[in-house]
């Protein structure tokens, strides 16, 4: 190779590499919590509206699980267009079925071992209950965002590869209304929530 | 508290390994309150309290308490419990399912449901019946739904194919109880499709001894005689077959028994019931429940009991935990000791608290 050629081999790489660079943009976690009346808030879900964000791909099923008679999580936040599995690992058949709001289904009776599938290709919230286990209840929050967290027993939650920029937010928890509204989100923000 | 052995086991298994691991599992209680009103003149209120979670990985533990009173001996509102003087111990178990590599394996040990057919109490008290069916039921010569097994329960196969074997004493709560002795109950159970179909055999002692043959067919009340003398003699043995069909889709479940057999020497008991239960997406919290059920009982070839029941009842499930029970009930003359037809009206409330 000829010294001209190898430069111009060398000029070619380096303008790709900084194209390539200068399309990379930082990504960060927003962490925050989630108060109601001064107290630590579990199971609330927390997203941000994203309407430029990239359709869903073929992400890995959420799980909705039935064991001990009970739902676990007993709120799941899932991104519209996830196939949810909800596997009956119990030794009695369950009968698991939503009527009201959000997604409508009913997966009819089931035994241990086995698993059936919601798609829930709707925003919204689903109620879900067992119809033979009148204790059986849990929430589906299918959002219309890829940034969307359920708060843990400390009432923290975190939203992964946030890009910097102002967002509209949202935050849902059972039986209560939405709290919404809007900021600037950037490496190192906090976004604390609290119901009165 | 009616405790044995097994139960007692179980129930101090439950509590020491869930001290020891309290922190790191849930633990769970569910309390039930329930109370009805039946034009045949019989109130009734119930409570129940059950217990449960995990005490290792993998490893779970159930017990459930009840305490029920009963204005008049009857089977409005005893479906899956018994009314008694006292609290008792229904359930008592621990119990470990194994699933390697799409295969089933499950084990159980304490007291628990006699897993003969459809045996499970949900399956009994949720649906939107509140008297257990005809064959069901202990006064009636044949299984019924409060019989329990003190020893051990295991399932092998696979998910859509399984087997059951219980081998125990019985630990049968309510006003008839089987006398203690070896107990062996076995069950296959196949899933084809919406279709769950199941059969199931168990050898036992009986329950109950003969009534007056001579009598001929006779109102139900007037199976009941004293306890002392209806015990059979020792050495006597019941034994029981029985098919169960179910069959479910878009909120439709069709499900079915039919049982036959000996409750006691000499004599023969069988029936069934169909039921439809019904919970479409448009009836909201409305559940329809009907019920159609026959039963027929002969002692030494000679006619005892013969009867139909027809069942058509609704549960609504109401805010906060709360539910409403309707069921109009038609029985034939035999049947009939309070009336041909009957409304029961119930309501409950169950809550869980973790």
């Amino acid at each position: 190779m000829s010294r001209r050629r190898a430069l111009i081999v060398i000029a070619a790489l380096w303008t790709a590499s900084a194209a390539l660079g200068s399309a990379h943009v930082e990504t960060f976690d927003l962490r925050g919590t989630v108060r109601a009346g001064g107290r630590a808030e579990a199971d609330a879900v927390v997203w941000l509206d994203a309407p430029t964000a990239v359709p869903p791909r073929a992400e890995k099923p959420a799980v909705l699980d039935q064991r001990n008679l009970n739902f676990f999580p007993r709120v799941l936040a899932v991104r519209v267009g996830t196939v949810v599995d909800v596997p009956n690992n119990d030794r009695v058949f369950h009968n698991v079925f939503s009527f009201h709001d959000g997604k409508r289904f009913d997966l009819g009776l089931y035994p241990v071992g086995t698993t059936r599938h919601v798609h829930f290709d709707t925003a919204g919230v689903s109620r879900v209950f067992c119809n033979i286990h009148p204790n059986m209840a849990a929430y589906v929050k299918a959002v219309d965002t890829p940034y969307f967290a359920v708060s843990d027993r400390d009432g923290r939650f975190a939203i992964a590869a946030l890009r910097e920029g102002t967002y509209t937010w949202h935050a849902w928890r059972p039986g209560r209304q939405d709290l919404t509204g809007s900021a600037v989100f950037n490496p190192g923000s906090v976004l604390d929530l609290q119901w009165r | 508290m009616a405790l044995t052995f097994f139960a007692r086991a179980a129930v101090c298994c439950a509590l020491v390994a869930g001290a020891a691991r309290a922190e790191a599992q849930t633990i769970a209680l569910d309390v039930d309150q329930s109370a009805g009103y039946s034009s045949e003149d019989v109130a009734a209120v119930h409570t129940k309290l059950r217990t449960f979670g995990e005490v290792g990985p993998g490893i779970r533990f159930n017990v459930t308490g009840t305490w029920g009173r009963q204005s008049e001996e009857s089977d409005a509102f005893a479906v899956a419990y018994p009314y008694t003087e006292h609290p008792i111990v229904l359930d008592a178990y621990v119990e470990r399912t194994f699933l390697p590599a799409g295969r089933l394996f499950g084990v159980r040990l304490g007291r628990y449901r006699t897993p003969f057919g459809i045996s499970s109490e949900s399956d009994h008290a949720y649906v939107g019946f509140q008297r257990n069916p005809l064959i069901r039921y202990d006064d009636f010569f044949a299984l019924s739904s409060t019989f329990f097994e003190e020893g051990a329960d295991l399932v092998v196969g696979v998910p859509r194919a399984s087997l059951e074997a219980s081998v125990g004493a019985p630990g049968d709560v309510g006003e008839h109880t089987r006398p203690r002795g070896v107990d062996a109950v076995l069950r296959a159970q196949t899933v084809v499709g919406a279709f769950i179909v199941g059969a199931s055999y168990i050898a036992t002692r009986p329950h109950l001894a003969h009534a007056d043959p001579a009598a001929g067919p006779v109102a139900a009340g007037a199976l009941a005689v004293d306890e002392e003398e209806e015990r059979a003699p020792a050495g006597e043995r019941a034994a029981f077959g029985g098919i169960d069909v179910r069959w479910m889709r878009n909120g439709v479940q069709f499900r079915g028994e039919y049982i036959a057999g000996r409750p006691f020497d000499g004599a023969r008991t069988h029936g069934g019931y169909a039921d439809a239960i019904i919970h479409r997406p448009f009836m909201g919290p409305i559940t329809a429940a009907l019920r159609a059920e026959r039963i027929a009982h002969t002692d030494a070839g000679i006619p005892v009991l013969t009867g139909e029941r027809y069942t058509a009842g609704t549960r609504v499930r109401l805010p906060r935990g709360f539910f409403a029970h309707i069921e109009i009930v038609h029985s034939s003359a035999a049947l009939a000791e309070r009336g041909a037809t009957a409304v029961d009206l119930g309501v409950s409330y169950s809550v869980r608290i973790e």
